[in-house]
């Protein structure tokens, strides 16, 4: 009896959240997984024919998918490490006593409270060849000599949706790991200052290891969430100019809806799907190796 | 004297780097702001004026007078709580049962819940849309609240077993040999404890939902209505409402951004004062 | 007038019974439209509507067009999910996925008996019949590209508005000059339709083989030399899109683009008469070719009540309700009669429009048109603006897209 309580009781926990996920998130998938086996093709409802792996192979022999796998892999290591450099730095100082350090935190969440689309249209105009204040600025400022077409210019767009996205999700990090160094105690950092620990020392001594678990755990959500995102490329570049900044997401989105071939555009989520599923099982297995 | 060099020191090695953050947190904002205050002709004129020299309320008052984004406005607000609401209450016990249990499948489901969420939504959209009218839910509020909740909940199970992971686990066990069943101390010892955790869940369930367009589009749009879709209303085939847009764009911020301004005082350390930690 | 409960099920699934009589009860029509400025409601034509027809009660529903497509993809899911509304607005670019799902009704038996036929004109009719001969697509709104030209900066530069290739040239050379360009080039997604004017400008059509004619070859090197080698183009020409283009002409940066009624009023204001707009430049022998921006009502094949959806659209094409539904949209009414007193744009811009109508033009109705004009277009035309392909390659590309 107290054996079944026993093993019963972290599943009567799990149930709901377990339930709602495969009703809501698992059985959509499945889907998406079988029709990534047939010739779907958006406005031939009727015909659907089973066709294998023909999908995927077709996917990886194409020029374009490795265009946009390269593509977005520096928009996630870039994205997110700059996200996080600026959110931990955010973090430490919100977490610091000073007098308007309430409106400070409130304040910094800004950015992540505006809508994509909104992020997206601030950031084209500002970034604007023609009309963009940051163009008018640096050139008054003398840091440019002319006014720059940041999001038409093969070298410097990607460069600008990056801008943009790191603008939104820095705070995502300030604050998850603002609340993480809520959890060290003080009295860490007080035996560490009476034994004569600097403040660096402090820092990866205490803070950090302190920090792992939620470092972690918020790098690897927000490594996946910054993969899947597109709607800040699609407002503010729409993969161009040319494909310079055509993301795996975004392949696959306009595969499906404006070529209309499902089928493929399931098959390349998938495939976007197992590289992140590859790339989460390494930093996970490595963490545990440690 | 060491008074005055410690407030320097605040102020140098503080204060005015979060101001520099703030700032950079805060000043496309403003821009924006500015622009929704602005008549749409200054905002044409090369080279761009950087202060303006009339300020008009126009875009503001037609937004809230002559279309619905009031209603709108109140529509996210519905849906985001309820997701909040409905996120918390799954993901508190899932989260509560991987950190304090080893049991069969701990691991595989832990990462299953990452799976599901590194499949592009969009791919998802259509299937959902299928089951969504099969169960009678497209355009009601609950079609949101359940998708949302949803969505967001494997990073709220996850970022909410590694808080709760750092409350000690002799915590709860000191309270169920006070005779607490294992609910009890979840809500009663560990909860409390994890307050500035659940806030940032819950903040993060509410920005998320607050900012979910994909959904609202296609799961409901008309009877329910939630700001992200009437701000696409604005961008046109042949016409963008600039000034509508950016008017939206500044009063949808503000929500959230005064929700957390109250919600931070939780942020807080739940363990200090003095609960033992090993 | 928003009825709400938590919980209940969709309204519009409860509102089609099956088979039941329903003689006496009015039917409701559901009908998806999309207008630019959020401020305009149909109601007032709804409500004039439901009055002369007490047996049908329309549910007009706003789809956003959104930034990446929304309004189509929501099209698609709902109609795949046997969701879709009974009749709804409809762009050319869909037609032929339309017809391939079998998701269109023709409308041919109503409208040869339709009494209001004659207030649309020839070229109207021609523009939306189906390649296979039918008609699907009811006119309901329309645009046609013609070219603005700032008259002052022409004039200070010593130049006539041109009316050919070379004249466009010279004058766009003229008017390029420190922060001033002689052409607001749109390289982003949607310049497909200002491209084409000069691509088929010189009697190159968009069929099979006519994208990589010697004409078009010739005319889309000339294009792509405007911003390359000429440099008469905003260095941002690649990426911008309308809105890029109508603002870069509002502040005085450029001297001439290719728009169409939809923003006259704005400029208008903002010129006067300094600006006016002509058709757009065309080769030699007068071939012509004017992009035709359309905006057409379809009926849906899974409809219950097509005669009485039928009734509602084109009651929206006979003069004195297109002319109001176009005062909403802001484009111009389809109707003849219409036209002929139409006092919404300064009267310089209705005839820019009206006179291109006879040279106006559509690309192909293929499964592919969609792809090109949200995909393929503004990805080859940025990647040869920016010397990554060539300009031949760009029109081979396009030639495989439509025709395999």
């Amino acid at each position: 009896m107290v054996s079944i309580r026993r093993w019963a009781t972290p599943w009567l926990f799990l149930a709901p959240a377990l339930l709602v996920t495969a009703l809501i998130v698992l059985l959509p998938v499945a889907n998406a997984l079988w029709l990534s086996l047939h010739d779907v093709v958006l406005f031939r409802p009727k015909v659907r024919p089973f066709i294998g792996l023909a999908n995927y192979v077709r996917a990886l022999g194409d020029p374009v998918f490795w265009e946009s796998l390269r593509h977005s892999i520096v928009w996630v290591v870039a994205a997110v490490s700059l996200q996080f450099a600026v959110g931990f730095a955010g973090a430490l100082l919100l977490n610091r006593t000073f007098a308007w350090r309430g409106i400070a935190r409130a304040l910094i969440v800004v950015p992540w409270a505006l809508p994509s689309v909104i992020i997206g249209l601030i950031w084209t105009w500002m970034l604007d060849f023609n009309l963009g204040v940051l163009n008018v600025l640096g050139v008054r400022l003398g840091l440019l000599s002319a006014s720059v077409p940041w999001l038409a210019q093969l070298d410097t767009a990607m460069a600008g949706v990056i801008l943009a996205i790191v603008w939104q999700g820095f705070p995502f990090f300030a604050i998850t790991l603002l609340a993480g160094l809520q959890a060290i105690p003080d009295e860490h950092y007080e035996a560490a200052e009476i034994d004569g620990a600097g403040m660096v020392q402090q820092f990866w001594h205490i803070t950090v290891p302190g920090l792992a678990e939620v470092i972690v755990t918020s790098l690897l959500l927000r490594m996946i969430w910054v993969a899947n995102s597109l709607d800040l490329i699609l407002v503010m570049t729409g993969g161009g100019p040319g494909t310079a900044t055509q993301t795996l997401p975004l392949h696959a989105f306009l595969t499906a809806w404006s070529g209309g071939n499902y089928g493929q555009g399931s098959a390349l989520a998938v495939i976007l799907t197992l590289v992140l599923l590859g790339i989460v099982g390494i930093m996970l297995w490595r963490r545990r190796e440690t | 004297m060491r008074q005055r060099k410690g407030r320097l020191r605040l102020f140098v090695g503080t204060e005015i780097p979060v101001a520099v953050m703030v700032a950079f947190a805060l000043l496309p904002w403003l821009w924006m702001m500015l622009s929704s205050i602005r008549p749409e002709r200054e905002l044409t004129t090369s080279p761009i004026l950087l202060m303006p020299q009339t300020l008009t309320l126009v875009h503001h008052i037609t937004l809230l007078s002559r279309t619905s984004f009031g209603q709108s406005l109140l529509d996210s607000l519905i849906v985001a709580t309820g997701a909040v609401s409905l996120g918390l209450a799954l993901a508190v016990p899932a989260a509560y049962a991987f950190s304090r249990f080893r049991f069969r499948f701990r691991n595989y489901l832990r990462a299953q819940f990452l799976v599901i969420n590194m499949f592009p939504v969009v791919m998802l959209i259509l299937p959902l849309f299928i089951l969504m009218r099969q169960y009678g839910l497209l355009d009601t509020y609950f079609a949101l609240i359940i998708g949302h909740g949803t969505f967001t909940l494997p990073f709220s199970i996850w970022l909410l077993t590694s808080y709760f992971e750092g409350i000690p686990q002799e915590l709860d066990q000191a309270a169920m040999i006070d005779g607490a069943t294992r609910m009890q101390a979840l809500i009663r010892v560990v909860l409390p404890l994890a307050i500035p955790g659940v806030v940032a869940v819950g903040i993060y369930m509410f920005i998320a939902s607050w900012n979910e367009y994909l959904f609202a589009l296609m799961l409901a749009g008309r009877e329910v209505r939630t700001v992200t879709v009437a701000l696409q209303l604005f961008i046109g085939e042949n016409q963008i409402q600039w000034g509508l847009l950016m008017a939206g764009g500044t009063l949808v911020s503000l929500p959230a951004t005064f929700l957390f301004l109250f919600a931070q005082k939780r942020l807080v350390g739940g363990l200090t004062g003095g609960a033992v930690k090993g | 007038m928003k009825r709400r409960t938590l919980i209940a099920g969709a309204a519009a699934l409860g509102a089609t019974p099956l088979a039941a009589p329903r003689a006496q009860k009015p039917v409701t029509i559901r009908w998806w439209y999309h207008f630019d400025d959020p401020k305009a409601t149909p109601d007032e034509l709804v409500a004039t509507f439901e009055k002369a027809n007490p047996g049908i009660k329309i549910q007009a529903e706003n789809i956003p067009w959104g930034g990446g497509g929304d309004y189509d993809t929501r099209l698609y899911t709902s109609l795949i999910a046997g969701n879709g509304p009974d009749t709804g607005m409809v762009k050319f670019n869909n037609l032929a996925r339309l017809m391939e799902m079998e998701a269109l009704s023709p409308l041919d038996k109503w409208i040869d008996g339709w009494a209001a036929k004659s207030d649309i004109s020839a070229d109207m009719w021609r523009l939306h019949a189906a390649p296979d001969g039918k008609r699907y697509y009811m006119p309901l709104q329309y645009v046609v590209l013609y070219l603005y030209v700032r008259l002052d900066l022409l004039q200070k530069a010593g130049v006539k508005p041109p009316t050919n290739f070379e004249d466009f040239l010279t004058a766009a050379k003229a008017t390029t000059g420190g922060e001033q360009w002689g052409f607001g080039m749109r390289g982003g997604s949607g310049g497909h339709d200002s491209w084409m004017p000069f691509v088929f400008g010189t009697g190159a059509r968009p069929v099979k083989g006519g994208f990589v004619s010697p004409q078009a070859l010739a005319q889309n090197r000339y294009f792509i030399d405007l911003y390359r080698t000429h440099k008469v183009c905003p260095p941002s020409a690649p990426t911008d899109g309308f809105l890029q283009i109508v603002n870069n002409l509002k502040a005085s940066r450029t001297a001439m683009a290719v728009h169409h009624i939809t923003t006259a009023n704005d400029m208008n204001a903002a010129f006067g008469d300094s600006i006016t707009a002509i058709p757009v430049p065309r080769g030699p022998g007068n071939n012509g070719f004017a992009t035709f921006g359309d905006g057409s009502n379809a009926v849906f094949s899974a409809s219950k009540n097509q005669e009485a959806a039928w009734r509602w659209v084109s009651w929206l094409s006979e003069a004195p309700n297109n002319v109001l539904y176009n005062k909403a949209a802001g484009q111009m009414t389809v109707t003849t009669s219409g036209a002929a007193n139409w006092t919404l744009h300064p009267r310089r811009f209705v005839e820019a429009t009206t006179q291109s109508l006879a040279i106006a033009n559509v690309l192909p109705s293929v499964p592919a048109a969609a792809d090109f004009t949200r995909t393929a277009w503004p990805q080859n035309t940025q990647k040869a603006l920016l010397g990554q392909i060539g300009p031949d390659e760009m029109m081979q590309n396009f030639e495989k897209l439509f025709f395999g």
